[in-house]
């Protein structure tokens, strides 16, 4: 592969989710630079997730008996569960891959486990969508006051003389500055700034001023009647928050293994726009530090990652949207329900024996429409014994690789295709596979090499 | 530094790593183990302690449960406080040939009700407001697993839970061994292995790692399986036949150390009474088999079996017969060297509440730390973070 389509295909997997050999050909026509270009200004054209929410609108009404509440109830956990399967669907479908890619980076950094309401889900995917490109400061602001977050960290329960500090603690420790640079003083104070910040039943923002504590406080250093915005502004001031965000950015867009000098830079350029997503973003694409072989295949995929490359480059589609909760319960991502606020750990945590094995087996399952014979672990609320197994059924169109091929022997089409999926260093020479793989016809064997590439350890990372 | 050489300082580059240590072992000395094993059952869901182990001389007890207490003359009687649920008969004659302990009112502080946050400070020994990424058990097997033994730790399970997963080694999880071989030793997968070469990029030599050590654990735990079957009747549920599996591990001499199973269905919001009496009968009844057939081949002196769950439940039950999530719970340990079989501590005290809920007095930290520095035999404060005084009960 020419070391231009290299470049693109690293580009692509780390600001989106893969790209087609067909658009690789076309983006490897012009500069990179172009190419960025391109990528970032669709991204910053945020389409937003929009469905209708009828069982929400409906139980917003009063006038129900108990029994009628409780259908409306669990339809409307159904109507939950349709919105994060339509949030996979459209990463798997958008042609504004970086936009994706920012919205998967901003939930596992602000990470909530979504509760009861689709529409609060919803909104809190778009206010990630809204942001992901923009001015970090607006997008802290815009997820202290969204109603998803209010919930999950209590900020409803955050009010005057009985403070609590949830939200505060993690804002300081997870979403912006770090642990160690702030006192305990700091989270009580921001816990203060912060009461009477709640929402009423339809997820509008709103502002008690009953249960807001409108007295002096002093957060790092500063005094005076502080309230959320002005913690949010202070707690930017300090280039610490530039430094903290620039690092997790590194540590997923870039590698793991943190270089300090080129994390100084990206720091430095956040901080100096006024923590502006785009240009931090931009810097990161456009540095030639980006496309260094030792930052090249080496990332381990997320398991959503994963899951969504394999759907793209196959155009796959799931049969059923159990299977897309079966997946990622099982390979240990559950979207919009994280471990914790802390988000996923990533790297290695992602493998052990039993997710690797499931890993590598993934694209034959997803390929033969196979009874996976595993169980996921059952949610404590489920009854005893109830085991979650699942035949994953899909479709998928092969035709567009076909048709790029179609003009290609076996040796052309063995390194085109190993060059396109593979990212890590590739040894295995083609008759090593060759046993493995279907000769019949072009077709047979286009498939069943896809399917020997995806399965090797090699395509678990990018 | 190059790559090649930054993979030679970090002793990823050697071969040695791809070769399983155990398996060598095992064919040179007929590897035999000997060693102690900890066996840890999960209730998941939050079981009712009150009704597990009943305050059958508490008047509170029965004014907060018209439907739900246990009367007294049900009661299967262990001291004049304290009595098993009628299900529990086979725990009951273990408690009779002092083989097991209650220990009463396990918490900790700032207890939180949500099922997912509470074990997940159960698997992690953390505060509740702190954010581990790694489990008790893992952080010991990162410490104490030189020979780098996949399957140390053993889950029965298709995936792994937290407790079980470390910063550098984890544990590993086998619903059914031959199951799992057969997953991760297709012909595919088999030539994948042994073609890795030796200077993959960090990452990349993980997974293989990993990989050819599934492969070599699964084979493993598949002979070893095979190559004993139990004498006991053991019940065909789902608990069991996870205890039968264990059973026969322990007797084959594999070098796994500790046990992990897990029991779901204990959330009984509503309709509480035959669901967990069905759950405790088949805990109960499973368990009895498992302890006299680890006494009858002489193992059960070698082993420890804890049980625990992420929170017990509200003292007062709710309007469906059922209770909601609550704080303070009971744990059970089995097993032929406890020092203190019986009763350990005193019964939950149900005047004195937090919001409804029992108040902890024994943090569950203290239990990791016995079982840590008094069956394992390692330095507790490496593992939980922070200093525990152990109990006196193994």
């Amino acid at each position: 592969m020419s070391s231009v389509k290299k470049k693109i295909t690293h580009l692509y997997w780390r600001a989106g989710f893969g790209i087609s050999l067909k658009m690789l050909d076309q983006a490897s026509e012009s500069p990179l630079k172009i190419t960025i270009n391109k990528l970032i200004n669709d991204a910053k054209n945020p389409e937003l997730l929009d469905m209708p929410l009828p069982v929400y609108q409906k139980i917003l009404k009063e006038g129900r008996t108990k029994k009628q509440q409780d259908v409306l109830r669990k339809k409307l956990n159904q109507e939950n569960q349709d919105v994060k399967v339509k949030w996979i669907r459209k990463m798997v479908a958008s042609d504004n891959p970086l936009l994706e890619r920012m919205t998967l980076f901003w939930h596992g950094h602000f990470a909530l486990v979504s509760g009861k309401s689709s529409h609060f889900t919803k909104t809190y995917l778009n206010t990630l969508r809204k942001h992901a490109l923009g001015n970090f400061g607006d997008l802290v602001l815009a997820i202290a006051r969204d109603p998803a977050m209010i919930h999950f960290l209590n900020n409803r329960q955050n009010k005057k003389g009985q403070p609590n500090e949830n939200f505060a603690r993690e804002l300081l420790e997870l979403f912006t500055i770090g642990i160690g640079h702030y006192t305990e003083e700091d989270v009580k104070e921001a816990a203060r700034a912060f009461t009477g910040w709640r929402t009423d039943k339809k997820g509008n923002f709103l502002f008690s001023e009953r249960h807001h504590d409108f007295d002096r406080k002093t957060f790092m250093g500063q005094t005076g009647t502080l309230d959320g915005t002005d913690i949010i502004r202070i707690v930017l001031e300090n280039k610490q928050t530039a430094k903290f965000i620039a690092t997790k950015v590194y540590r997923y867009f870039v590698n793991e293994r943190i270089d300090e000098q080129h994390v100084q830079r990206l720091a430095d350029v956040f901080y100096n726009s006024n923590y502006n997503i785009e240009k931090l973003m931009r810097t990161v694409f456009a540095s030639d530090w980006f496309y260094a072989d030792k930052n090249i295949g080496i990332k381990i995929k997320s398991p959503v990652d994963l899951l969504i490359g394999m759907m793209k480059t196959l155009q796959m589609d799931l049969k059923t949207d159990k299977s897309f909760f079966f997946i990622q319960k099982i390979m240990g991502q559950s979207l919009l329900n994280p471990p914790n606020v802390a988000g996923w750990p990533g790297g290695k945590n992602w493998i052990d024996s039993s997710t690797l094995i499931f890993r590598l087996n993934l694209a034959g399952y997803l390929f033969q429409n196979v009874q996976v014979d595993m169980a996921a672990k059952p949610e404590p609320e489920d009854k005893a014994d109830r085991k979650i197994k699942l035949k994953l059924a899909t479709t998928m169109d092969v035709s567009p690789i076909l048709n790029y091929l179609s003009r290609l022997d076996e040796a052309a089409i063995f390194s085109t295709l190993s060059e396109w999926l593979i990212q890590a260093d590739f040894h295995l020479e083609k008759t090593e596979l060759d046993p493995f793989i279907r000769h019949k016809t072009r077709n047979h064997y286009v498939k069943s090499l896809l399917l020997r590439l995806m399965t090797l350890p090699e395509y678990q990372v990018c | 530094m190059d790559r090649r050489n930054f993979l030679k300082n970090t002793g990823l580059a050697s071969t040695s790593l791809f070769v399983p240590q155990f398996l060598s072992g095992f064919n040179r000395n007929g590897f035999v183990q000997n060693g102690k094993n900890l066996i840890i059952v999960q209730w998941s869901g939050g079981n009712d302690g009150l009704n597990t182990v009943v305050p059958f001389h508490n008047d509170l007890y029965y004014k907060n449960r018209p439907t739900l207490a246990i009367p007294k003359k049900k009661v299967l009687k262990l001291n004049d406080d304290l009595g098993f649920n009628p299900m529990l008969s086979g725990l009951k004659s273990l408690y009779d040939d002092g083989l097991l302990t209650v220990i009463n009112n396990v918490g900790y502080p700032n207890p939180v009700r949500s099922h997912f946050r509470s074990m997940d400070i159960w698997h992690t020994a953390s505060s509740s407001d702190q954010y581990w990424q790694t489990g008790w058990l893992g952080r010991y097997l990162d410490n104490n697993n030189p020979d780098n033994v996949p399957h140390t730790a053993l889950e029965i399970d298709d995936s792994l839970v937290l407790a079980l997963k470390g910063q550098d080694k984890t544990g590993f999880a086998a619903a059914n061994p031959a199951r799992l071989k057969k997953a991760a030793s297709n012909s595919f997968l088999k030539k994948v292995a042994h073609h890795h070469q030796h200077d993959h990029e960090e990452n990349v030599a993980y997974l293989y790692k990993t990989l050819i050590d599934t492969q070599s654990s699964a084979d493993y735990l598949t002979e070893q399986s095979k190559g004993y079957e139990t004498k006991s009747r053991y019940p065909s549920t789902s608990i069991g036949k996870d205890l039968a599996t264990i059973f026969n591990l322990i007797i084959r001499d594999t070098n796994t150390k500790i046990y992990y199973i897990n029991m779901g269905g204990f959330d009984t919001h509503a309709n509480q009474k035959n669901k967990q009496e069905k759950l405790l009968k088949q805990y109960s009844d499973a368990m009895k088999v498992f302890v006299k057939d680890l006494q009858k081949n002489k193992k059960l002196d070698d082993t420890l079996i804890m049980t625990f769950s992420e929170f017990g439940r509200r003292v007062k039950e709710n309007s469906s017969h059922g209770t909601d999530h609550g704080t303070a719970n009971n744990v059970f340990f089995m097993g032929g060297k406890l020092k203190n079989p019986g009763v350990f501590n005193e019964a939950p005290n149900l005047r004195k509440l937090d919001k409804g809920d029992l108040r902890y007095t024994v943090d569950f930290r203290k239990i990791y730390a016995s079982v840590l520095k008094n069956w394992l035999g390692v330095n507790p404060g490496d593992v939980l973070l922070d200093s525990y005084k152990p109990l006196d009960i193994i």
